[in-house]
């Protein structure tokens, strides 16, 4: 091995070998502070999309109250229409209460079917926030 | 072995799974050679930390996306290497390619010590050489001489072409040559 060779090797060597002892030390609690990082981006993503949903109901609430009113003001037959179903509506849903008040059994199924159908709807809202 | 295997295999799922458990391990593993790269970089030490909780912040949103291409340290070291970059840039510095100082030689001493012998002090002193190169041929000579990372995974962490990290590596050897032949002793020869 020529002399060259031999003076390159030992550099590298050398190099290499002071290079590997050296380390550059973090903080103590350099783990934790991250990790706290990564639940705090979590908990502004979920914010955000909750944000975001909220604000689209709005919208939707919004759009729904302008176009119900650019159809009452553009088209007032078919806003006339609409108004008597609901009052149809409301009518038939009125008779339907007395009816069922009449008969108890029917009552306290519609009843047990109701408190049914709201658990079920609150057990799925909180499951889907969890 | 193959339990070994088994067993990385099952982290890395738990790591992609997006366990904070598993991911803190990945932190205590890791954070010293992502810290070392934010340093190579010449960050300053609250910088360094800035940018090494960026590296892992990032690190967390793609581990999902790694499918094991490459090793999980080559995958890091390309993340955090990015990071340095980005926030040299950001502040107005750029990975330089030529000294700003003249390099001064570092160190003089006696006896030329073995490759198995180097004291804390001659350590330092190739630490300081390394840090008056260049930022990318720095970069290099960790990767290469620290890290032993292949010319393919050093030009895929720094985004060039191996004949480009060869470059770096045959021009940093040069100059540390020069610059440590005290500690290095005088049998080296420095042309």
């Amino acid at each position: 091995m020529s002399a060259d060779k031999q003076n390159a090797n030992c550099f590298d060597a050398g190099l290499k070998c002071a290079l590997k002892s050296h380390s550059e030390p973090a903080p103590l609690d350099f783990t934790e502070k991250v990790l706290r990082q990564i639940r705090q981006s979590q908990e502004q993503k979920i914010l955000a999309r909750v944000v975001v949903q909220e604000r689209l109901a709005l919208t939707g609430c919004i759009i729904l109250a302008i176009v119900f009113i650019v159809l009452t003001v553009a088209l007032p037959g078919v806003a006339a229409g609409l108004t008597l179903q609901a009052e149809t509506l409301s009518y038939k849903i009125d008779h339907a209460l007395q009816t069922v008040g009449s008969r108890w059994q029917l009552c306290i199924t519609f009843m047990a079917a109701f408190v049914f159908a709201v658990y079920y709807l609150v057990d799925s809202l909180v499951a889907d926030t969890r | 072995m193959a339990d070994k295997q088994h067993q990385k295999v099952g982290w890395l799922e738990l790591l992609r799974s997006g366990d904070h458990t598993a991911f803190a391990e990945f932190v205590d593993k890791y954070k010293s050679q992502v810290f070392l790269c934010c340093r190579t970089l010449g960050l300053a030490e609250d910088q360094a930390e800035d940018v090494a909780s960026d590296t892992f912040l990032a690190a967390y949103k793609m581990i999902a996306k790694y499918r094991g291409q490459a090793d999980l340290g080559t995958w890091l070291w390309t993340i955090a290497y990015r990071q340095g970059i980005n926030y040299l840039r950001k502040n107005g510095r750029f990975p330089e390619l030529i000294c700003e100082q003249s390099p001064t030689p570092v160190g003089r001493q006696e006896d030329t010590p073995t490759a198995a012998a180097y004291s804390k002090e001659q350590q330092e002193l190739v630490w300081a050489a390394v840090k008056q190169l260049p930022t990318l041929w720095a970069t290099a000579v960790i990767l290469h001489y620290r890290q032993e990372k292949s010319l393919k995974d050093i030009a895929l962490i720094m985004k060039t072409k191996q004949n480009t990290v060869k470059t770096y590596l045959f021009r940093a050897r040069k100059m540390l040559q020069q610059l440590l032949a005290d500690v290095f002793g005088e049998d080296i020869d420095v042309r």
